[in-house]
């Protein structure tokens, strides 16, 4: 047994215990949960509804599929996705009750409440038997979880033999000159806006340094083979500000 | 309000059977009365609130 209490993880720039990471990233999201369309504009001035397409496009989902959505707080994949395959379902399942409350109020959510389910539950511990969906997706999410290399684990046991993982999630620029810049912009300017348009500084100072201290994308390329993926690919978009991530469970 | 809780139900009902214990994976219990989902395996049951399982280690309830 490895002694749990010396195990730290990042939390933004500060290295915290590793059990208090959970707690703390579920502070951030109770305090956005009903401004989070908000908060994800302020995050890429609105590109996240364009990368949100760019990852419908390359899944192009189809009628049948059972999507499980991790992390997919007020269900803003899960409406795309159901809206590109009238005969999918999907289930959304977060760690934040709050998010699942403000996503089921949604418009999209009533018309579409006989093919969406929505659970609590943790990405390092789904509550969902091995083999039970075609497609998972984590969109903006893996990297608030305390150890991504498990939710990876979860995320293969979960998907039947042909399943489909992609995550979307912020990432490094490969330019460095562009990287300093966009570094001067989200330090500089994103906790402003945290400040000015939801009234919260530091959970916005948060999701800053947490999308700087992620896994550039080869490294986490490796880490999705690691879980047991193959034919991983991954894609940039915006140059790299983000990324999609696409495994096959084979 | 009242009029959705009809259709929440039924739809309820199928999502639960689908879901295991997220500590040991083995199939759960719904207790009706107490609006839980039990597993016997880990002596733990999770609570169902606002019509959403919380399917969280930490928020179930250890049971004797």
């Amino acid at each position: 047994m490895t002694d749990d209490s010396q195990k730290t993880t990042h939390f933004g720039n500060q290295t915290i215990p590793e059990d208090e990471k959970a707690g703390r990233v579920h502070g951030v999201f109770t305090s956005v949960a009903s401004r989070y369309d908000v908060m994800n504009d302020v995050m890429s001035v609105g590109i996240h509804r364009l990368w949100k397409d760019a990852m419908m496009d390359w899944l192009a989902p189809r009628s049948g599929q059972r999507l499980l959505d991790v992390a997919g707080g007020t269900g803003d994949i899960a409406f795309r996705f159901l809206t590109r395959a009238p005969g999918a379902s999907a289930v959304v399942c977060d760690m934040t009750e709050s998010m699942l409350v403000s996503g089921r109020k949604r418009a999209e959510a009533e018309s579409m409440a006989d093919r969406l389910d929505w659970v609590v539950g943790d990405a390092m511990a789904l509550p969902f038997e091995a083999a039970s969906f075609d497609v998972y997706t984590i969109s903006f999410g893996i990297r608030n979880v305390t150890r991504p290399q498990e939710a990876l684990n979860e995320a293969f046991r979960v998907l039947k033999p042909g399943g489909r993982l992609m995550v979307l999630e912020f990432s490094q620029l490969p330019v460095p000159a562009m990287q300093w810049a966009y570094d001067r912009y989200s330090y500089n300017v994103i906790p402003r806006m945290g400040q000015a348009f939801a009234g919260d500084r530091d959970s916005y100072q948060y999701l800053v340094e947490s999308i700087r201290q992620f896994p550039d994308q080869d490294t986490f390329a490796g880490m999705v083979r690691e879980a047991g993926f193959e034919q991983v690919k991954y894609r940039n978009l915006s140059m790299g500000i983000a990324a999609l991530h696409s495994g096959w469970k084979i | 309000m009242t009029g959705d809780a009809p259709r929440e139900q039924t739809y309820d009902r199928r999502m639960l059977e689908a879901l295991v214990c997220p500590q040991t994976q083995a199939p759960l219990s719904f207790d009706a009365e107490r609006l839980e989902l039990v597993s016997k395996a880990a002596h733990l049951a999770y609570p169902i609130r606002n019509g959403i399982p919380v399917m969280l280690i930490d928020e179930a309830r250890q049971l004797d």
